[in-house]
């Protein structure tokens, strides 16, 4: 029972780890760009989430609605004030521009914040749930649930929708898009929006049960790195799977081999990937 | 026989851009490949350079087998291309570009430099080895692009539109300058939209529609097939006739 | 000729003028940042291929002198060789699968495999973990390098500034040199003249991480003290970046200029800001690293060239 338990407590934190690795696989998608602080745009969702709660005092529905909005309006200010203006230059420009950008979010975090490790007071989602024998804190199950519920409407979002269709089409031939009519540059901030938002959204998921401090973006920003390889570069179903099974596999081996090996394992595995499979599990050979 | 390519084709997911290509080419030929655009001219080119892996077929250079070659082996090897888009050294100089191509055959600095000052010579940017090859304008950049591989001592080659986008004066210097370079002893092949270009330079046209060779022979005999009319009716066609 | 001797010329002067520890405290940490920058762009520079995760040699450097000390009480020298050969094995683990593939897949390598190394050195008890390890605190002999003074540490670090610039040098005038900046400036292009992309990658990345480590040796033999921090550390690996494309990535001076403008304001903002400042200072870190990225590429070196010419003209009219 302990062991379906771990199992189902990584799947729903999985579940959001393919929220936020999915808005990175898109703009990979898009642009070929990788963003290095893609994990800090989870952390600013986490202190959105955390102002939200201590100054206005709303719930989660709230605060996810809050983060989601702050971090739309930061990913498109960012893609329009910086990243349009490097993705045709050399790749020094194009690696530095997102690094630095993670050590200023990740660092003016610090200075605002301070290092500690905070969370959020007591919400309405307490309590845990028995299911059939297995407990699961109902925060946790809520979380995951609207995780997985948001990543799949992004997925019939880009498939399904004209504006989404739109998006695929920059990604699949710029020049081909261009002659269609459709402006590149809208759809790649709307990516970066998109992107961010869903990162800030997965941030304050995650607020809800997890306690934090603003190193947690390199982290997370590594873990997406390894999502995204694992799933296939630019594909949101092979982010959504592979979540999931990096949300597992780090749920087992802190079971197994104690917490502090979760990441370790995590990132020993993108280190093999690279080796054997760098098109990811899903991606053609 | 120089290069073959048997039954050559490539598939892109759905699309099919080469779909069974047929080519010979002798020692010391200058082969002009046309057709309209989106033909697969690109393509076929880009699996004789090695840098397209061909779904299938087999293409043979100098009685080896190189379809699954690199780049660097077709360039070892003796087949040398350009670019479409020039793909120039941008931030560095005339003369570095060129050397980065003479070391292939000349690994000590010095020798490199008396080779890529020779070619630099031969195609008439001599006296801007010093600029930095963002500064030339395209047809200098076509013109570096063409040095650059010269240098490399290659015994074919691939020139993809490296005459296009040239005024009517520079165009003159550029078919001078391909045929100096075709009389040291280099086989071409040349892919291009002006006809006027292949009409001088080339002894043998290669017709090129929906991935397949659709005719090929004499220029003057080429132009005036019933298929070839049909596949090309377009502005070539007509930029040929008035120029007639 | 007359520049290279002059500069280096002022910096055997340097300690001589200065001679009090603070001034001599700067001088070693300048030359130290410098050696590990210029060996960072060897890979990152020469060959655009840009590593954020260089701390992974600076770190196997720094533990191996630190970790034959602890364990068999060899002289820390001894691990110099080891931590270079254990930086070459790393360089071709990262290398050899990414360099197959675009820069962004070694960029997003280098951090990982750097993260994991961090994590795994942070619990490992023969390492030290959490706490780090420390080297001799009395010298046993000239042999164990711990000298009472910073004067021969400067003249060492010097000596292998110095050393790797001539080898930088001699490397921008051979093939090897013309084809790492023919990569940088287009693979496709490069390959189709016939260079071994792949090949050249990896050795400018081997040659690179051998004198990366070389830095963390020399680091922890003076310092005498390494942990999971300040070994494998991301901000080791943004020091070298950033002092890099400062002064121009890619350029022979460019790393030395660059640790002569941020190791003083490092020194400046940390007094300035007394203990709560290295997070102001990681906050400038990376909004200079943002300014680089979107204005110059080409760091102070390329800015110099742009502004040059015209003030030249403005003498001239």
């Amino acid at each position: 029972m302990l062991l379906l338990q771990v199992i189902v407590g990584g799947l729903l934190l999985g579940a959001i780890y393919a929220l936020f690795s999915s808005g990175l696989t898109l703009i990979w998608g898009m642009m070929n760009f990788i963003n290095f602080a893609h994990g800090e745009f989870v952390m600013l969702g986490m202190y959105v989430a955390l102002m939200i709660v201590v100054w206005l005092g709303g719930g989660p529905a709230v605060f996810g609605i809050a983060s989601a909005f702050a971090l739309f309006v930061l990913g498109v200010a960012i893609y329009l004030s910086l990243i349009r203006h490097v993705t045709r230059g050399p790749m020094l420009a194009q690696i530095l521009s997102t690094f630095g950008l993670a050590l200023l979010l990740r660092y003016t975090a610090f200075w605002i914040f301070s290092a500690n490790v905070v969370s959020l007071p007591q919400t309405s989602l307490g309590g845990t749930l028995n299911i059939f024998g297995i407990l699961v804190p109902a925060a946790q199950l809520v979380a995951g649930v609207t995780a997985t519920v948001i990543t799949i409407a992004l997925h019939l979002f880009l498939t399904g929708t004209t504006l989404g269709s739109q998006l695929l089409a920059v990604a699949e031939d710029r020049n081909a898009a261009m002659l269609m009519g459709i402006r590149p540059d809208r759809m790649q901030a709307l990516a970066w929006g998109l992107a961010a938002a869903g990162a800030g959204i997965a941030g304050a998921l995650m607020a809800i049960s997890y306690p934090w401090s603003p190193s947690v973006g390199e982290t997370f920003g590594l873990t997406a790195f390894v999502v995204v390889t694992l799933g296939g570069f630019g594909s949101v179903p092979g982010a959504m799977y592979a979540g999931l099974i990096i949300g597992l596999i780090q749920a087992l081996s802190a079971f197994y081999l104690g917490p502090i090996y979760k990441d370790i394992v995590v990132y020993a595995l993108f280190a093999a990937l690279l080796w054997f499979r760098p098109q990811g599990l899903l991606g053609k050979a | 026989m120089l290069l073959s390519a048997e039954n050559v084709s490539k598939t892109f997911g759905s699309l099919r851009a080469v779909a069974g290509a047929n080519l010979a080419i002798d020692e010391g030929e200058i082969i002009g490949l046309i057709g309209p655009n989106g033909a697969g001219k690109s393509t076929f080119f880009n699996c004789l350079a090695g840098d397209t892996l061909p779904t299938t077929g087999r293409i043979v250079f100098d009685g080896r087998d190189v379809t699954r070659a690199s780049p660097e082996e077709h360039a070892e090897l003796g087949v040398g291309r350009t670019f479409q888009v020039p793909a120039t050294f941008e931030d560095l100089t005339v003369l570095d570009n060129v050397m980065v191509g003479a070391f292939l055959r000349h690994p000590h600095r010095g020798a490199a430099r008396e080779h890529a000052l020779q070619v630099l010579d031969l195609v008439g940017l001599g006296d801007r080895q010093n600029l930095r090859a963002r500064s030339l304008g395209t047809p200098g950049r076509k013109r570096l692009e063409i040095a650059r591989v010269l240098a490399t001592g290659p015994r074919l080659m691939l020139l993809d539109e490296a005459l296009a986008g040239l005024t009517p004066v520079e165009l003159q210097q550029a078919i001078a300058l391909v045929k100096k370079i075709h009389q040291t002893g280099v086989t071409l092949v040349i892919v291009e939209h002006i006809m006027e270009v292949i009409m001088t330079l080339a002894a043998r046209v290669i017709v090129f529609n929906q991935g397949h060779v659709i005719a090929q022979g004499k220029p003057a005999d080429v132009v005036r097939q019933e298929a070839v009319i049909e596949a090309y009716l377009g502005r070539g066609h007509r930029n040929w006739r008035k120029k007639d | 000729m007359k520049a290279p001797i002059a500069l280096a010329l002022a910096f055997i002067l340097y300690p001589f003028v200065f001679s009090n520890a603070f001034y001599l405290d700067i001088g070693v940490a300048l030359l130290l940042a410098a050696i590990s920058a210029s060996a960072w762009n060897i890979v990152g520079g020469y060959a655009g291929q840009v590593s954020v995760g260089h701390c992974m040699f600076f770190g196997a450097g720094a533990y191996l002198p630190l970790l034959v000390y602890h364990h068999w009480q060899l002289p820390p020298v001894v691990g110099v060789p080891l931590g270079i050969i254990v930086s070459l094995v790393l360089a071709v683990i990262v290398g050899m699968p990414t360099f197959r593939l675009t820069g962004h897949y070694f960029s997003m390598a280098t951090i990982a495999v750097a993260e994991l190394i961090r994590l795994v050195i942070g619990t490992w008890d023969f390492a030290g973990a959490a706490i780090g390890l420390q080297g001799p605190a009395v010298g046993r002999g000239w042999w164990d390098l711990t000298f009472r003074g910073e004067l021969p540490y400067y003249f060492i670090f010097l000596a292998v500034l110095i050393v790797l610039l001539l080898v930088i040098s001699t490397i921008e005038r051979t093939r090897f040199g013309y084809y790492l900046r023919a990569i940088k400036a287009g693979e496709r292009a490069a390959r189709s003249l016939g260079v071994p992309v792949r090949r050249t990658k990896l050795y400018a990345l081997m040659l690179s991480a051998a004198f990366t480590s070389i830095a963390g040796s020399l680091y922890s033999i003076k310092t005498g003290f390494i942990d999971p921090e300040s070994g494998f550390g991301i901000l080791v690996s943004v020091q070298m970046v950033i002092i890099a494309a400062l002064g121009g990535a890619g350029t022979l001076y460019g790393p030395l200029v660059g640790a002569l403008i941020l190791i003083p304001l490092q020194t400046a903002t940390n007094t300035w800001f007394g203990g709560g400042g290295t997070g102001l200072t990681y906050i400038l870190y990376g909004g200079i690293i943002v300014l680089i990225a979107r204005f110059e590429p080409g760091g102070l070196h390329e800015m110099w060239h742009r502004i040059a010419p015209k003030f030249g003209k403005r003498h001239a009219a």
